[in-house]
């Protein structure tokens, strides 16, 4: 589904990402580890497509299609989505009014009819109950005045909503005590499904007990630098990374 | 009125605007808003505009300030002593206007309609008597030129919510002095929202002269093109625990210029005043521009004043996180827009009128975002 080959990707003309290569298949979790500064982020929003993340080498394909050619909404239309490390805060625009229009614009993007507000409402809260976002969130502004917690549900929830094809969380435990931790796994892990591609992005293993990955990537200074099962992530949490980063050097 | 009383206070304005002549840039209240380049050759003129009031809901009294014998409900407020050049112009150099009464106690459920229409100066009074209320939607109609001099007087405890939508109106010279003056307790809420012309300037002076009187102004407005659009506003505390607060929020694209300058003066004595004023703009192009000047004069010890101003682009960051969850660019614009503007039009509590601004600000943003 994901076929990224030797990306280099520059901000502000800083080389950041330096030849990765990274290939996910349908129904597949991969994990993405790596310490701070080593290009997570900037993997998750050129995949975005975030302005200002310059590809200056390789090529991103996703379902066969070059990803990087695509705006933003286009491919949240063609079923990607990222989970925000820090989910924006939009005074002015309620949660519910977000949800709508969000789903609208990628159903209409899809040449699928608009759902009407009653209906949207109805899908929202069914999905909202599980992941212990209320009634009262969903009123409030974008984020506005949330907790750590709430963000990270609400980007959840979005998911869930949303059904994309290639899901992203980037750093989706950053913040989060081990009760939010856990709320947030199980949403996640409700939407695995044999059609779907996850890419999970984090620093600690310790979201990795949760949300079991099929395999392991380690990132460090722009590249992949070694690449394992679930098991990799336990040796990194007891050696830390500079071992493995060191041995790959 | 007496014809005497008129005349002696139409000879004084006369002498006010042949002192000072037509404002201009190079004087400071003006200076972003060249009345006298906007009008060029043509000048103030001598004609008389027209009003129309559209439903005259049953309670609130009518006249016709071109008719003689006024009552003494009129003579006791029309036309008090100003030394504003275009106040003293809007009766200098017209025949007429409006005036309307709301009679002590009562509430009037149906929201008043009055327009200014046509070219020339008109003048409009309106008076809330002791405790009554109402809700008035002032309409602005296109026109070369036109000058409004409009004053509004609460009694006590009256309360009164004024909401003026003033639509882009082109090549047009709009410029209008609202002068209010509110007895203990009263309550005035005026919204402004305003999408331009060559020149359009909306002057309000507010003068808060007994104890608990309350001002809450507000406004939006929405510039494309050349469009140019100046709210100026002198709120006065004259006396003590009176409160008021402002909150103005301008979009400008193209070479549009938007303008707010707020003045607030709180009194020797009039202790345990509260206001605040805030003002913000948002630049859509290269060549808009933004000028926002808030200010305090304070004569008094125990107040507690706040203001600020903001002038600034969308923000990249909320615009990525709409866009990336499939919302098109040109319509995640639109929605930051509103919401940028949210807060000040939530300030109307006619839910009609709200709705109304809000309609008008919408197809407005279609064009600018």
């Amino acid at each position: 589904m994901l076929e990224i080959k030797n990306l280099h990707v520059a901000v502000d003309g800083k080389e950041i990402l330096k030849g990765l290569n990274l290939s996910i298949g349908a129904g597949e979790v991969h994990a993405i580890m790596g310490p701070n500064g080593s290009g997570k982020s900037t993997l998750s929003y050129v995949l975005a497509g975030r302005a200002g993340y310059d590809i200056t080498q390789g090529s991103i394909a996703y379902n066969g299609e070059d990803l990087a050619a695509l705006a933003p909404e286009e491919r949240a239309a063609k079923g990607v989505f990222l989970a925000m490390q820090y989910p924006v805060e939009i005074p002015g625009v309620t949660t519910m009014t977000f949800l709508k229009t969000a789903l609208n614009s990628q159903r209409r993007a899809r040449g699928e009819s608009d759902i009407d507000a009653v209906g949207v409402l109805k899908l929202v809260r069914a999905k909202a109950k599980t992941l212990n976002v209320s009634e009262e969130m969903l009123k409030r502004a974008l984020n506005v005045g949330f907790s750590g917690g709430e963000k990270k549900r609400l980007e959840i929830l979005q998911m869930a909503i949303f059904e994309p094809k290639l899901a992203i969380l980037d750093e989706t435990d950053s913040g989060l005590d081990i009760d939010a931790l856990r709320l947030v796994a199980e949403g996640v892990n409700a939407l695995r499904d044999p059609s779907r591609a996850m890419l999970v992005i984090t620093h600690y293993q310790r979201l990795l007990d949760y949300i079991v990955p099929d395999r392991i990537h380690v990132l460090a200074k722009g590249r992949i630098v070694a690449e394992g099962g679930k098991e990799l992530a336990l040796e990194l949490e007891a050696k830390g990374y500079e071992h493995i980063v060191g041995q790959a050097a | 009125m007496t014809l005497a009383l008129n005349l002696d206070r139409k000879a004084a304005a006369a002498a006010v605007v042949h002192s000072h002549g037509v404002p201009h840039r190079r004087i400071e209240e003006w200076k972003y808003s060249d009345l006298k380049s906007a009008l060029g050759d043509q000048g103030l003129g001598a004609v008389t505009a027209e009003w129309l009031v559209g439903n005259l809901p049953s309670g609130v009294e009518m006249f016709d300030l071109a008719w003689p014998n006024p009552p003494a409900w009129v003579m006791n407020h029309f036309a008090r002593p100003t030394q504003n050049v275009m106040r003293a112009a809007s009766l200098a150099l017209s025949a007429g206007g409006v005036a309307l009464r709301v009679p002590a106690g009562a509430q009037i459920a149906d929201v008043l309609k009055l327009d200014f229409n046509g070219p020339g100066h008109v003048r409009g009074l309106l008076v809330l008597e002791e405790g009554a209320s109402l809700t008035l939607a002032e309409g602005v109609g296109v026109a070369d030129f036109r000058n409004v001099g409009f004053e509004i007087v609460l009694g006590e405890g009256a309360a009164l919510e004024h909401v003026r939508i003033s639509p882009e109106a082109g090549d047009a010279v709009l410029v209008e002095e609202v002068l209010l003056h509110l007895a203990a307790r009263a309550h005035y809420r005026g919204h402004f929202a305003g999408f331009g012309s060559k020149l359009s300037r909306m002057e309000l002076e507010v003068s808060l002269e007994g104890e608990g009187a309350q001002a809450h102004l507000s406004g939006v407005s929405v510039l494309d093109g050349k469009r140019h659009s100046d709210v100026t506003t002198h709120v006065i505390h004259r006396v003590v625990n009176t409160n008021s607060t402002q909150l103005f929020k301008h979009v400008a694209g193209g070479s549009a210029r938007a303008v707010y300058q707020g003045k607030v003066t709180v009194a020797k004595g009039a202790d345990g005043s509260d206001s605040s004023q805030t003002a913000k703009a948002l630049l859509l192009g290269e060549a808009a521009e933004a000028d926002l000047k808030p200010e305090l004069e304070i004569f008094a010890d125990d107040v507690k004043c706040a203001h600020g101003a903001a002038v600034g682009d969308l923000d990249a960051e909320s615009l990525f996180y709409l866009r990336a969850r499939g919302i098109p660019e040109s319509q995640a614009r639109g929605l930051l827009l509103q919401a940028f503007l949210e807060d000040a039009v939530a300030e109307i509590v006619h839910t009609d009128q709200r709705e109304l601004v809000r309609t008008e600000l919408l197809t407005a943003l279609k064009a600018v975002a």
